[in-house]
């Protein structure tokens, strides 16, 4: 039922359509349109091409335009010295193992405030609630000492911990919209068939969230893969660093050679827009799911 | 709400039903809540007890009472706290009143199905997958004094006297950190606004026009009130994004010229990494928390004011 | 193939030390191959790529090793972290001596890791605070250090140290002495030096770098007019402005005096230092710093230089081996010391610097007393390499063929045998917190916000 609605929020078509709508109103808003499209692309555009050029061109003599050499050698060199292909599977990995804490962690925390009643479940739902507007960076010491004592740096989880911890609170927001959706009626009918707790959550309430995962998914990766700070500290050795911390090394080592700094900056960053553009409808509209639901 | 187990009169039978149940919702609820205080609330209430210490991290702390707090407020050369406060709502405020506008103005007007919306949506929402550093990165690129875009752009239309040194201008070094920030964010709130925009109800849109509202006074008087939720998120996190930013600022300007550009994290990670004061640190982000919980607060109350 | 010959190789090395050498006195290694420096890099990369191998090797060997004796000869693993990235000037030098190492004690597995410098600095103190450090790190002397040793986290090198006392003299070890006792193992020392491109300055009339501070001024002026930037300066990166502000204050107040105030035994407050940072601010404020340099960092002012675009480039003498091994550039560029501003206080051989660059064992460290001996080793052979690349001056008594050694840092070492006496930069002289106070006072100054008398009130204030 509640997929069909939502559905229907999504559907491009079943918007209304104006009918007198003003030539003049049209015409400017798709000149705002274009310009905020050529503002958007212009950056990627721009960090391509200077990617394949050498630094005679960006220097002066072709700053925008297209490589008139395409130096494919910039990727090799940054690939060579970079480790970014490493870096790029560590992020992944992190990324997606917070993803997975997270959400496991949200379900079962929203279920028993959702759907088991209680005195004190309204006050849990607001203490998650807290994690929404507390800076990350203001755990950066304790959790430090904490994790060295417990000599835990240095390895993926050192940083998926904090990550799914940090994901946690608008994991749990999400959640919230959508299991509320579920019929409560589900769950009566799951007890006198003798379910208990942990069946009915596993039986009725995990199958029907599966949309809130992608939800859950999109918004904890936008937290998770940008993540600069903690990454930069908490992980010493080249084989567990992240992407963001690759990179702004690599900058650091190529500070006059621009073309193998774009390659870098590509290879960061290519792979998640194509996958974007590929999944684009799928994500948008997981992403529009939790604005509406949250 | 949730019916299916009531509690009644107290038998011996419920108190022990009532306990198994008690153990399940704590078991229900441990993974969320082990993360939740071991990363989040355990730090926090360490860095409100260091807070009140003058420590380097390495040796034992020594207890002084309000001085961190006292000196964060004190106006000096190193530590100016209050020009980073004042930064930070500078972004704030060009976040609440410059993105989230540009943000709406677009949900609006791709709500209104031009053609091609699914490909602006697609592209507006781009900047927001790349990452920080990457971006940072790039702008430094275009803002670069001797051979970057913005100057070289300008050069070629004749504009040589408006060129600056971006990021070290204290003029410009602020705006220049604003200005990715905002373009970066313009199209998370974009699609959040859009999902609501998308939510209302055709009917009602269809009612307004019949009664001869243009498309402009629809947005204005129908579509804007009801997502009113939606905003209030997005200012809520616009403004506490802007309290916590710090990659593109250390990346940009690290915070100067003359400490011009300073906000609280980055003020943070110098006292904790540079000046090895971990009191002072903590301090700082014990007031960052303070604000940003203060902020939402406050956003909050004046939606519900307006409501009224 | 090669590969698997080389950790055959290593894996039957360390099978003989573990079986037969009953001692490998720490001193055996003296001989280190001396002028192998660029043939040394291959085996360096290679070895590194080695490591998991011998590491596997070793855990094999564990048994027999505790059965034959618990002494020198026994498998270790230690970890070091430096500074030394693959952009660094110093890399090939820590490549080279890990890799001498590698061959000289097979029985010891090193894994190092390189660290950006600015974020290294976070690390190791947050390291630190966790008692996470790896059993040898790269440490600048005096305070910075000094915040380790206080705490109790450093080990004491005085056992290890007699045995290489005659190669490495006590004077390089009081920068890394606290309370009478050694921490640290230095490396090179380096001084701030006035590097000029000769090609621009010819184009003025100039064939030398004028030895007066007048002649110099005119010299600047006379760029000026030409078009040309005499002072190349990251803004971004305030320790690169101290190594001109340093300077100036150092030429018009004299050694004597700011050692006394960077070391605490006197105030800030000092006519003469404000008089000084307002002569600095003069040049700021005559255009001769170029205006572009604030929004830069140091590597991309190092590189504008190279590329001919300042005259004057005043920084650390480590830039000698950058400067020395680019091909069209080490012909143009000479070192010299800056001219003397007031001479009734300072004078000429009045230098900035000293040994900074430091290796320290922690005292965390399980293997704390081999792992001194092995810095100690590792450490000379740093030294030694990065001599002879020109990384800077050696702290050890150098050893060897040394004639190969660029001319700039024959330059540099022709300075320093006539240097009458040294001040440490002055944010590794200070503590941490200190410093970083200091540094924002410099900023301020470059950026023209105080004057040279609210810079020593300020500081005099806030410092202590």
């Amino acid at each position: 039922m509640k997929d069909n609605k939502n559905a229907k929020a999504m559907d491009f078509d079943t918007t209304y359509v104006p009918k007198k709508s003003n030539p003049v109103v049209k015409v400017v808003i798709t000149i705002i349109l274009i310009v905020w499209t050529i503002i958007n692309l212009f950056p990627i555009y721009f960090m391509f091409t200077f990617s394949l050029k050498s630094n005679e061109e960006i220097f002066g003599t072709n700053v925008a335009g297209l490589p008139r050499q395409w130096l494919w050698s910039n990727y090799s060199r940054a690939m060579g010295t970079g480790n970014m292909g490493l870096y790029f599977v560590n992020s992944i990995i992190v990324t997606a193992a917070s993803i997975m804490i997270s959400l496991i962690a949200a379900m079962m925390a929203t279920y028993a405030i959702t759907r088991i009643k209680w005195r004190a479940s309204k006050l849990t739902n607001a203490f998650f609630m807290l994690g929404l507007t507390i800076p990350i960076q203001a755990s950066i010491v304790p959790v430090y000492v904490v994790l060295s004592r417990l000599h835990w740096l240095n390895r993926y989880s050192t940083l998926i911990i904090p990550y799914s911890a940090f994901a946690l609170s608008m994991a749990i927001l999400i959640c919230t919209g959508f299991m509320v959706e579920i019929p409560y009626d589900l769950d009566e009918a799951a007890r006198i068939d003798g379910c208990g707790l942990w069946r009915t959550f596993y039986q009725i309430i995990i199958p029907l969230m599966k949309p809130a995962y992608a939800t859950i998914g999109i918004y904890s990766f936008l937290q998770c893969w940008n993540e600069f700070m903690f990454a930069n500290v908490f992980i010493s050795d080249s084989a567990h660093r992240t992407l963001p911390v690759g990179i702004q090394q690599l900058s650091g080592s190529y500070t006059t050679d621009w073309g193998p700094i774009g390659a870098a900056l590509v290879i960061a960053t290519f792979p998640t827009l194509i996958v974007y553009v590929v999944l684009c409808k799928r994500i948008q509209e997981s992403f529009i799911a939790g604005a509406v639901k949250g | 709400m949730a019916e299916q187990v009531k509690v009644n009169k107290p038998s011996k039978q419920r108190r022990k039903r009532d306990l198994i149940l008690g153990i399940n919702i704590f078991l229900f609820l441990l993974p969320a809540l082990f993360l939740f205080v071991s990363i989040l609330i355990a730090p926090i209430v360490v860095s409100v007890y260091r807070s009140f210490q003058d420590w380097n991290g390495m040796s034992e702390g020594v207890f002084i009472g309000l001085k961190n707090y006292r000196k964060l407020f004190s106006n000096s050369v190193t530590l100016n706290f209050v020009v980073a406060l004042k930064n930070s709502l500078m972004l704030a405020f060009f976040s609440v009143f410059v993105q989230l506008p540009m943000a709406l103005g677009l949900a609006l007007v791709l709500g209104r199905k031009p053609k091609g919306e699914r490909f602006y949506l697609t592209v507006f929402f781009m900047p927001v997958l790349i990452s920080t550093v990457v971006i940072g990165q790039l702008w430094l690129k275009i803002y670069n004094p001797d051979y970057g875009l913005l100057n070289s752009f300008l050069k070629l239309i004749n504009l040589e006297t408006w060129t600056h040194i971006w990021v070290s201008d204290p003029k410009t070094a602020l705006g220049s950190i604003i200005v990715p920030t905002i373009w970066q964010y313009v199209g998370y709130h974009m699609l959040l606004m859009y999902a609501g925009v998308k939510g209302v109800s055709p009917d009602l849109r269809e009612a307004a026009m019949l009664d001869g509202a243009t498309a402009g006074q629809v947005d204005r008087y129908v579509v804007i009130p009801i997502i009113k939720p939606i905003i209030r998120v997005s200012v809520i996190f616009a403004v506490t994004g802007s309290l916590k930013a710090y990659d593109l600022v250390y990346i940009l300007t690290g915070g100067g010229p003359q400490k011009l550009t300073e906000v609280p994290s980055t003020l943070l990670q110098e006292q904790l990494f540079l000046a090895n004061k971990y009191g002072m640190g903590s301090a700082i982000s014990v007031m960052l928390i303070i604000l940003c919980f203060a902020c939402s607060l406050l956003i909050t109350a004046a939606f519900r004011e307006k409501d009224k | 193939m090669k590969k698997r010959i080389v950790s055959v190789l290593l894996a039957g090395a360390m099978a003989l030390s573990l079986a037969a050498c009953g001692e490998t006195a720490p001193a055996a290694t003296t001989e280190a191959p001396a002028a192998e420096a660029p043939a040394a890099e291959a085996p360096a990369a290679e070895e590194k790529k080695e490591e998991p191998a011998p590491a596997v090797e070793e855990k094999k060997e564990e048994a027999p090793a505790e059965e034959a004796a618990a002494d020198a000869g026994e498998a270790l693993t230690l970890n070091m972290w430096c500074i030394a990235t693959e952009s660094d000037s110093n890399r090939h030098s820590y490549e080279a001596a890990i890799a001498d190492m590698a061959a000289n004690h097979p029985e010891i597995t090193l894994n190092w890791e390189a660290f950006e410098n600015q974020s290294y600095k976070t690390k190791i103190k947050a390291a630190v605070a966790a008692d996470e450090m790896p059993d040898i790190f790269f440490t600048w002397s005096c305070a910075f250090l000094g915040d380790f040793v206080d705490a109790g986290k450093v080990y004491c090198l005085d056992d290890a140290y007699k045995a290489y006392a005659s190669e490495l003299p006590e004077v390089m070890m009081g920068n890394s002495t606290y309370g009478g006792k050694h921490y640290g193992v230095p490396l090179t020392m380096n001084i701030v030096g006035l590097f000029a491109n000769m090609e621009l300055l010819k184009q003025v009339g100039y064939d030398e770098i004028p030895g007066s501070y007048d002649e110099f001024i005119k010299c600047c002026d006379a760029l000026k007019a030409a078009n040309i930037i005499p002072f190349g300066c990251a803004g971004k990166e305030t320790w690169c402005v101290t190594e001109y502000l340093e300077s100036v204050i150092e030429k018009s107040v004299g050694a004597d005096a700011l050692n006394d105030i960077f070391l605490g035994r006197a105030t800030w407050n000092n006519a003469d230092v404000g008089a000084a940072v307002d002569e600095f601010q003069k040049l700021v404020n005559n255009g001769y710093f170029d205006p572009s340099g604030a929004g830069l960092t140091n590597d991309e002012v190092k590189a504008n230089f190279m590329a001919g675009k300042y005259a004057f480039y005043m920084n650390g003498t480590w830039n000698c081996a950058d400067f020395a091994a680019n091909a069209d550039f080490k012909d143009k560029v000479k070192v010299s010391e800056f001219p003397v501003i007031n001479a009734d206080k300072a004078k000429l051989g009045q230098l900035i610097g000293g040994p900074s660059d430091t290796l320290a064992v922690a005292a965390s460290s399980p293997n704390a007393e081999k792992a001194a001996d092995y810095t100690f080793e590792l450490g000379k052979l740093i030294c030694h390499y990065g001599y002879l690349d020109g990384c800077g001056l050696p702290a050890w008594t150098p050893y060897g063929d040394t004639s190969g050694i660029n001319p700039l840092t024959q330059a540099v070492s022709e300075i320093c045998a006539k240097a009458d006496s040294y001040v440490l930069f002055g944010d590794t002289a200070m503590s941490a917190d200190d410093a970083t106070t200091y540094l924002s006072y410099v900023d301020q100054v470059y950026g023209c916000a105080v004057n040279g008398t609210q810079f020593i009130e300020g500081l005099a204030s806030d410092i202590r």
